[in-house]
């Protein structure tokens, strides 16, 4: 009798232990998701403030009137508009010309059998190693030669030839993963390679090239540095990235005009955002999918 | 012998041409967009005043003085080097070992456990000038947010990015926001090692720290090599101070002048293109040395089968 009361008793302090860990885990993780999403938070709000209000010595962390006006202001008196539009069209065209490129290529060297394939994979994986500024410089020169410089031809034209090596590569992982009955019965029915790929393998990679896809649009939606290296001048057409980017770098940014500044960092951060919370699985399994290959 | 000569030469285009006809976008653009521009590089490392006339690139050549002075003459260069050094020792393992921690706070079962891997991944999906921005405002000695909060209970005002003393170690406290990342692939890691494993461990009595020396870091060990891998060749390179520093990235006294940065002001602010090219040639060099390095001292890496 002795026995069991304290055999119930050490499983209630077990559960209630269980109970504090528990509520002590809660506390940790609610404590830190309030760290990293409060400068989120303050962007929203600074961005909905008075010019008045962003240079007021007190802490201010919420408008007093939140001013929608301001994302208007944004759009209708600066030159937002036009740079949104110019990276749309940067990314619309690259949301078609990366994956079919991207997915072309890696069918050559996941389903076709032909002489120079492994040296072209070498040559390829060779080339993620190398670092972008060596390669950099001389485009500026060739890009000037060829009278692409302040024009969108630099973020267009050289992602028709493969998209580049890492969406290569994934999508060939990807490849080698159907099974091949499904081309060889299509082999053997007389179906031509670009038949092939065009009905077969390339609507079955849905899951890699909407990761392509997302990818595609997050970097040509946040580059910065390649306007400012290809696309500089003042004539030049400016991409969103380029004019947040100018606009933060010009003036003291904790002062002048900074709710605006705060409102276009706002706006470009929410379409990413939104991106992620519809492909959440699918940009999640990209990131473990290029973080450890094998 | 001439006809088999030419049938055996159809017969390889036969067998080849349509592996090559679905690569050529690729064949084509590693020629023009890489290899091309490599070995351009390597010659205007070698030549000096070179510019672009009605089309026509103009340049004189100085041999290998771009390279002497990066060593000998450039006084930057010290400065440079130094903070792109501590920076790259400093972040990476940091970043690890954050990530790991955060990794493992969540890799429970709890309710809700997943809302709060989205609310720590978050961050990550900022587009890197709005980071910038968004922590050059905060970090601002007089308007910011933090040393506001900081006068509040009377301390500070602390200069954050402006000062040469607590520039980098601002870098490290910014990073810490983007952990999510490397949250996400240890928790992967974690996912594939079996829970026998551990529970195998439990019952000859490890606690946490014996576990994690014994099961979780050596069965993550591919994924930590890859991961150190890439963020060495991406921290080398690292730019980001543009978008926050002051002086166009250089901050105050050149503390956050990191190699990248110099490259670029080198190339396209002061026009020495040439002088640029012989950097990043350096830099190649030193990049390929490391994964060099880190390949011959780990035994793993594992491409994929072929077919």
């Amino acid at each position: 009798m002795e026995a069991k009361s304290i055999l119930l008793a050490e499983s209630r302090k077990a559960k209630r232990n269980k109970i504090y860990s528990g509520g002590i885990l809660y506390l940790i993780m609610i404590l830190l998701a309030v760290i990293l999403l409060f400068p989120y938070a303050y962007m929203v709000s600074k961005s909905l403030m008075t010019s008045e209000e962003v240079v007021d010595p007190r802490i201010k962390l919420f408008p007093a009137v939140p001013q929608i006006a301001n994302y208007l202001t944004l759009f209708i008196e600066t030159n937002y508009l036009k740079a949104t539009l110019n990276t749309l069209f940067i990314i619309l065209f690259n949301l078609i010309a990366v994956p079919l490129s991207a997915s072309l290529v890696a069918f050559s060297f996941a389903k076709l059998r032909w002489k120079g394939r492994n040296l072209m994979f070498a040559l390829m994986l060779g080339t993620m190693m190398l670092p972008a500024v060596v390669t950099q410089l001389p485009l500026y020169i060739i890009y000037a030669k060829l009278g692409w410089i302040d024009t969108l031809f630099p973020f267009t034209i050289p992602n028709l030839f493969g998209g580049g090596a890492l969406y290569i590569f994934l999508l060939r992982q990807f490849m080698m993963g159907i099974p091949k009955d499904m081309d060889n019965a299509a082999k053997i029915d007389g179906a031509s390679a670009l038949r092939r790929f065009w009905s077969i393998t390339f609507p079955l990679c849905k899951p890699v090239l909407i990761y392509v896809m997302v990818n595609v649009f997050i970097a040509y939606w946040g580059d910065y540095y390649g306007p400012l290296v290809y696309m500089h001048s003042s004539n030049a057409p400016k991409t969103l990235a380029y004019v947040v980017f100018i606009d933060s770098t010009d003036k003291d940014s904790a002062t002048y005009k900074s709710n605006m500044r705060m409102a276009g960092g706002v706006f470009m951060s929410v379409i990413p955002a939104i991106l992620f919370a519809i492909f959440q699985k699918q940009l999640i399994e990209g990131v473990i999918m290029t973080g450890i290959k094998d | 012998m001439k006809g088999f000569n030419s049938s055996k030469i159809k017969k390889f285009i036969d067998e080849n041409y349509t592996g090559w006809l679905f690569n050529m976008p690729l064949a084509v653009g590693l020629l023009v967009f890489t290899f091309i521009p490599v070995i351009y590089s390597l010659v205007f490392s070698l030549n000096d005043d070179i510019f672009i006339l009605n089309g026509n690139v103009t340049m004189t050549f100085i041999g290998l003085k771009n390279y002497v002075k990066i060593f000998a003459e450039d006084r930057e260069m010290g400065k440079v080097i130094i903070n792109t050094v501590i920076y790259t020792l400093v972040s990476i393992p940091l970043n690890l070992v954050a990530s790991y921690f955060l990794a493992l706070l969540v890799n429970t079962k709890l309710k809700g456990v997943e809302a709060f891997r989205v609310f720590y991944y978050l961050p990550c999906m900022i587009p890197a000038v709005v980071g910038g921005l968004l922590w050059k405002d905060m970090f601002d000695t007089t308007y910011g947010v933090f040393n506001k909060m900081l006068g509040f209970i009377g301390l500070g005002p602390f200069q954050f990015f402006s000062n040469e003393k607590t520039a980098l170690s601002s870098v490290f406290l910014m990073n810490m926001w983007g952990i999510g990342g490397g949250m996400i692939l240890w928790l992967s890691a974690f996912k594939n090692i079996g829970r026998h494993y551990y529970e195998a461990a439990e019952l000859d009595g490890a606690n946490a720290w014996v576990k994690l020396i014994n099961i979780t870091i050596p069965m993550s060990t591919s994924m930590i090599f890859f991961n150190i891998i890439t963020s060495v060749i991406g921290t080398l390179q690292y730019n980001g101070t543009l978008t926050f520093a002051s002086r166009d990235g250089r901050g105050p006294e050149n503390s956050l002048y990191m190699y990248a940065v110099k490259i670029y002001r080198e190339a396209f602010e002061k026009d020495n293109m040439g002088y640029a090219c012989s950097l990043a040639w350096i830099l190649l060099i030193v990049i390929g040395l490391i994964t060099v390095l880190l390949f011959s001292t780990s035994k793993w890496v594992f491409y994929g089968e072929e077919t």
